[in-house]
C-alpha cells in the first residue's frame, strides 16, 4: 500500500464486531514512521454498539475519502488507496 | 513461518507404526488365554508397557511442530492468568517494545515498592510476572476455545463409560488430545474474544487480579486523563522519550479478559478504577454484612424486648388487679 501521500487517518471502529477487522488491518499496515508524517485518530466504539466502521482518508492533493471498509474489505481499501496515489507519484514525477 | 524441529520422514512413519505394534500386542495378549499362557505371554503382554513419559502424554497433533507447543502454552496461559489486555500494535520498531517494556516494568516495580512499604507481604510482588507478550491469534483463538468449550472432567467421564481404550490415544484428555482436539475443531463454537484475534495482537499477562498494578499499566500504555494520567516527566523521564512515545502512540488497547469475562475498553478501566483490589471489596462486603447483621439483632432484640416489657406491664396489672379483691378478703376473712 502506497502510504506516502496520505496526511490523515482517522478510523471509527468497534474491535468486538468481526466486520471491523479490514478498518483494524489497515491501521496495521501503516508504516512504522506513520505519527510522525500523518495524522491517525481512531476511535473505539463499546462493545454493545452496532454503528458501522468508517475510514476517513486525506492526501496530500487536498482530496478526501471516505470509504467503507465492511464493504470493501481490506483489498478493496488498499486498492483505492493506492488508485489515487498513483496519480499522485505519476504527477510528482512529472514537476 | 516454518517449524524449527523439522520431523524426519523416519520419525513419522516410527508414529505411524506405534499404534499397529500397539494393537498387535493387545490381540496376542487375548489369543494368550485360550491356549497354555508361556512365560513371556505372562510377564511381557499382560502388563501395558507405557510407551511415553508420563509427564509426556502422546498429543493429537505431531508435538515436535511448534504450533502444537504453542497451543499447549497459549492454554495454560489462558487457564492460569486471570487477567489479560489485549493490545493491537501497529509496525512497533525494536527500539520502540524495548523501550515501552522497560517504562511499564519500572511502573510497576514502583507500585510493588508502595505495596511493600504499606505494609504488604513483599511475596506477594507480581511486577516480574506481568509480560508483553506478542501471540499468534490464530492458535490462541484455538486455545481460548479449548480452554472455555472443553472440559476435561467431563470428557474423562464419557471416557470411562466406553469400553476399554480401542486406540493407543484413547484414555487421554489433556489439551494435546484428541478428545480435547475432537471436542473443538470445527464445531462454529466463537469465543467472544474471537474477534479481537485478528491482526497484530499482543495481551499484557497478570498473573492475578490487581488493580494497583492494572492502573500502572494503563497509566504508561494508553493514558486517558481523568483516571489514568499520563506519567509526569519528572516522575519519569524514559517515558517521554521519542522511541517510548512513538511506541505507546501505536498501541492500541482492544479489550480485556477478567476471570473468564470478557470487557471492552470502558469495562477494563472501570476495573483500574476499583481503589484497593478485591481485599478492598471484600472488606467492603463484609463491613456491609456486619453491619446488617447488628441492625438485624437490634431489632429482634427491640421486639423482644418490647414483648418482655408489654408482657411484664401487664403481669405487674393484673398482679395488681389480683391483688385488690385478695386484701379484701384477707381482709374479711377475721370477720367471719
Amino acid at each position: 500500500m502506497i502510504t506516502k501521500f496520505l496526511t490523515e487517518v482517522s478510523t471509527v471502529f468497534n474491535p468486538f464486531s468481526p466486520k471491523a477487522k479490514p478498518a483494524r488491518l489497515f491501521l496495521s499496515f501503516l508504516p512504522p514512521n506513520a505519527r510522525q508524517t500523518m495524522k491517525v485518530t481512531t476511535i473505539l466504539l463499546p462493545r454493545a454498539s452496532k454503528d458501522p466502521s468508517l475510514l476517513e482518508l486525506k492526501f496530500k492533493d487536498g482530496k478526501e475519502m471516505k470509504l467503507d471498509p465492511e464493504l470493501l474489505g481490506i483489498k478493496g481499501v488498499t486498492e483505492e488507496v493506492n488508485r489515487h496515489s498513483r496519480m499522485l507519484g505519476r504527477q510528482e514525477a512529472l514537476q | 513461518m516454518p517449524p524449527r524441529i523439522q520431523p524426519s520422514r523416519g520419525l513419522g512413519s516410527f508414529l505411524r507404526t506405534r499404534q499397529s505394534h500397539h494393537r498387535q500386542r493387545y490381540a496376542t495378549a487375548i489369543g494368550a488365554y485360550t491356549s497354555t499362557p508361556s512365560h513371556d505371554d505372562i510377564f511381557l503382554s499382560a502388563r501395558p508397557v507405557l510407551k511415553f513419559p508420563s509427564t509426556q502424554p502422546p498429543s493429537h497433533k505431531l508435538p515436535e511442530f511448534r504450533k502444537t507447543q504453542l497451543l499447549r502454552q497459549y492454554a495454560s496461559l489462558l487457564q492460569s492468568t486471570p487477567l489479560m489486555l489485549i493490545f493491537q500494535h501497529n509496525n512497533l520498531k525494536s527500539m520502540e517494545w524495548v523501550g515501552v517494556r522497560r517504562e511499564l516494568n519500572k511502573a510497576l516495580q514502583k507500585v510493588d515498592e508502595a505495596r511493600v512499604a504499606a505494609g504488604q507481604p513483599a511475596s506477594e510482588n507480581m511486577a516480574d510476572g506481568i509480560k508483553l507478550q506478542i501471540m499468534q491469534t490464530g492458535i490462541l483463538a484455538a486455545a481460548l476455545n479449548i480452554v472455555e468449550f472443553y472440559d476435561p472432567t467431563a470428557a474423562a467421564k464419557v471416557k470411562k463409560s466406553k469400553k476399554a481404550p480401542a486406540t493407543f490415544e484413547d484414555g487421554f484428555v489433556h489439551v494435546l488430545s484428541k478428545a480435547a482436539y475432537e471436542a473443538t475443531a470445527g464445531k462454529g463454537k466463537k469465543h467472544a474474544l474471537s474477534p479481537l484475534l485478528a491482526g497484530p495482537v499482543v495481551l499484557l499477562n497478570f498473573p492475578s487480579v490487581s488493580p494497583a498494578h492494572l492502573k500502572a499499566a494503563f497509566s504508561i500504555l494508553s493514558p486517558s486523563k481523568p483516571h489514568y494520567p499520563a506519567p509526569t516527566r519528572r516522575a519519569s523521564p524514559g517515558w517521554h522519550d521519542p522511541p517510548v512515545q512513538a511506541g505507546v502512540q501505536k498501541l492500541l488497547l482492544l479489550g480485556a479478559r477478567v476471570e473468564g469475562k470478557v470487557f471492552d475498553v470502558e469495562g477494563a478501566k472501570w476495573v483500574g478504577c476499583i481503589p484497593s483490589g478485591l481485599e478492598d471489596l471484600r472488606g467492603q462486603l463484609v463491613a456491609m454484612l456486619q453491619g446488617i447483621c447488628g441492625q438485624l439483632t437490634s431489632t429482634m432484640e427491640g421486639t423482644s424486648k418490647s414483648l418482655y416489657l408489654t408482657v411484664e406491664g401487664r403481669r405487674t396489672m393484673l398482679e395488681d388487679e389480683g391483688k385488690e379483691p385478695c386484701v379484701e378478703e384477707v381482709k374479711e376473712e377475721p370477720k367471719t
